[in-house]
């Protein structure tokens, strides 16, 4: 069976038992005298060169496998990473469509904030008193009202019969509020009709929204009818609110927009003449709600762009 | 070259390869699969239990010296010391299977972590826990059967190999029987 020796099988027996034995009983002693030792630091003289050497031979060993299986530990770390690149990469698009929102959300409120300084500017020059406000719709609520809503309402000081203005002009007023809404009727509505006046001159008139209620807000032009009909009146005269009795739809002063034709309207009572918004109303965003009038009229005060704004107060008045 | 020569190489290269790049493995559970011990049932199942057991004590105490420091000198010493004696003296009953090594290496590796616990148990070692014991030992008995086949496929085929097959030393008896296996 065995090709190992002659003897064969008959060598093993009682005569290697005791031996092996031996020494497993010795090693087994030494082994747990030097445990016992070791765990409570009495081993110290012994263990310590022993780890000193261990530590000699482990160093440059395991720099040498560091070395060179740098590229297989980082094949182990990929493949161990691998499973969970699926959740990371999840979760780093969701992080990445946040800020990407926020992003957005931050240029929407640096624009805001440009929107709300000009609208200071504006309110700044008039002397007016505005709540600001968000215009959050735009209802023509069958195609052909010109309103639009705001965010604020009688909770903020909003009463109908107010005016609402925009950083570049006049918007319209306000015909009914709620406590958290206010609904503001456009200049450009056809039942929309403002006193207005020529930038510096005495001629005055009324603005009358002229929207197209079929076409919706294609055109959007406003229509100024001067009482007078010899008023000196041309091309890119600029066009202000005259102002209401008590401020109240309208304040003055507010610029409505310029003259973009004037109609020849011979044997007529009043002359009239095209005019196109100064402000986009469309594109409504941050406007203000004059909530009080100036003490006294800023007559050309808010279109006055070259003198800084108390300086022309000063002038004007 | 005598087998106990071989085996000692064997068993160096196996501590050097446990210490330096399996204990270093970032695998899955934290765990690495205990080289040293299926080395040390390969050389017990040729070489017997006196081999099996001063072959364990040597390589345990080794392992005990090299970082990390994180055992008593003698724990790991004292336990492959036995499971080496125990291998090599139940290597003689069924030599033919070729289940034996790999149910004796599982055994050993299920042994040995017991005996790693219940020793940290024993000096109060904060560290050991019933709890870890659940945790970590199927996958380290589980990494450990994983890597046997190759392990155990070289330890015999050096054995076989460098071990002169008439090795006056295995003639003494002891050893005679061993020295002829399947595997």
């Amino acid at each position: 069976m065995s090709p190992l020796g002659p003897d064969g099988l008959g060598t093993v027996g009682p005569r290697a038992a005791p031996r092996s034995r031996l020494v497993l009983a010795v090693l087994l002693i030494s082994g747990v005298v030097l445990l016992a030792l070791d765990s409570r630091g009495a081993a110290a003289p012994v263990a310590e060169p022993a780890r000193a050497v261990g530590s000699a031979v482990f160093t440059p060993a395991a720099g040498a496998v560091s070395f060179a299986a740098s590229p297989l530990e980082w094949g182990v770390d990929s493949i161990r990473a691998g499973a969970q690149t699926q959740e990371r990469v999840t979760e780093l698009e969701q992080e990445n469509a946040r800020l990407e929102q926020e992003l957005v959300d931050a240029g929407r409120d640096a624009g805001r904030m440009d929107q709300l300084t000009e609208l200071l500017e504006l309110t700044d020059r008039g002397g007016y008193e505005i709540v600001p406000a968000q215009a959050i719709t735009q209802v023509s609520a069958r195609g052909y009202v010109e309103t639009v809503t705001l965010d604020v309402g009688e909770r903020d000081g909003v009463g109908p019969d107010m005016t609402v203005v925009s950083p570049q002009g006049l918007v319209g007023r306000v015909t009914s509020v709620t406590a958290e809404h206010a609904e503001v009727l456009l200049l450009t509505d056809t039942t929309s009709a403002v006193g207005a006046r020529l930038e510096g001159e005495r001629e005055i008139g009324v603005v009358h929204g002229e929207s197209d209620a079929g076409s919706g807000f294609t055109n959007p032009g406003l229509r100024f009818e001067l009482l007078d009909a010899s008023a000196p009146v041309q091309e890119g005269d600029r066009v202000l609110s005259l102002g209401s009795h008590d401020g109240a739809p309208f304040v003055p002063g507010v610029p409505i927009g310029t003259v973009a034709a004037v109609e020849d309207t011979p044997g007529e009572l009043s002359r009239l003449a095209e005019v196109s918004p100064a402000v986009n109303l469309s594109r409504l965003d941050v406007v203000g709600v004059v909530v009080a009038e100036p003490e006294e009229d800023p007559r050309d005060a808010v279109v006055a762009e070259d003198l800084p704004a108390d300086v022309q107060r000063e002038v004007t008045s | 070259m005598s087998g106990r020569i071989v085996a000692v190489v064997l068993l160096a290269g196996a501590v050097l390869v446990q210490v330096t790049i399996l204990n270093r493995i970032p695998l899955p559970w934290g765990v690495a699969p205990d080289l040293v011990l299926v080395v040390l049932v390969g050389v017990a199942l040729r070489l017997g239990a006196v081999c099996g057991a001063v072959g364990g004590f040597c390589s345990g105490l080794a392992l005990d010296v090299l970082p990390p420091t994180e055992t008593e000198l003698g724990r790991y010493a004292v336990l492959l010391c036995l499971a080496g004696y125990l291998a090599g003296s139940l290597a003689g009953t069924d030599r033919d299977s070729p289940v034996l090594p790999f149910a004796l290496t599982a055994l050993a590796a299920l042994g040995v972590g017991l005996g790693f616990t219940g020793i940290g148990l024993v000096l109060g070692e904060s560290r050991a826990s019933l709890a870890g014991i659940v945790q970590f030992l199927p996958v380290t008995v589980g990494y450990t059967l994983l890597i046997s086949p190759f392990a155990l496929f070289v330890v015999s085929r050096c054995l076989r190999r460098f071990a002169a097959q008439r090795d006056p030393l295995w003639q003494e008896g002891e050893f005679s029987l061993r020295g002829d296996r399947a595997w």
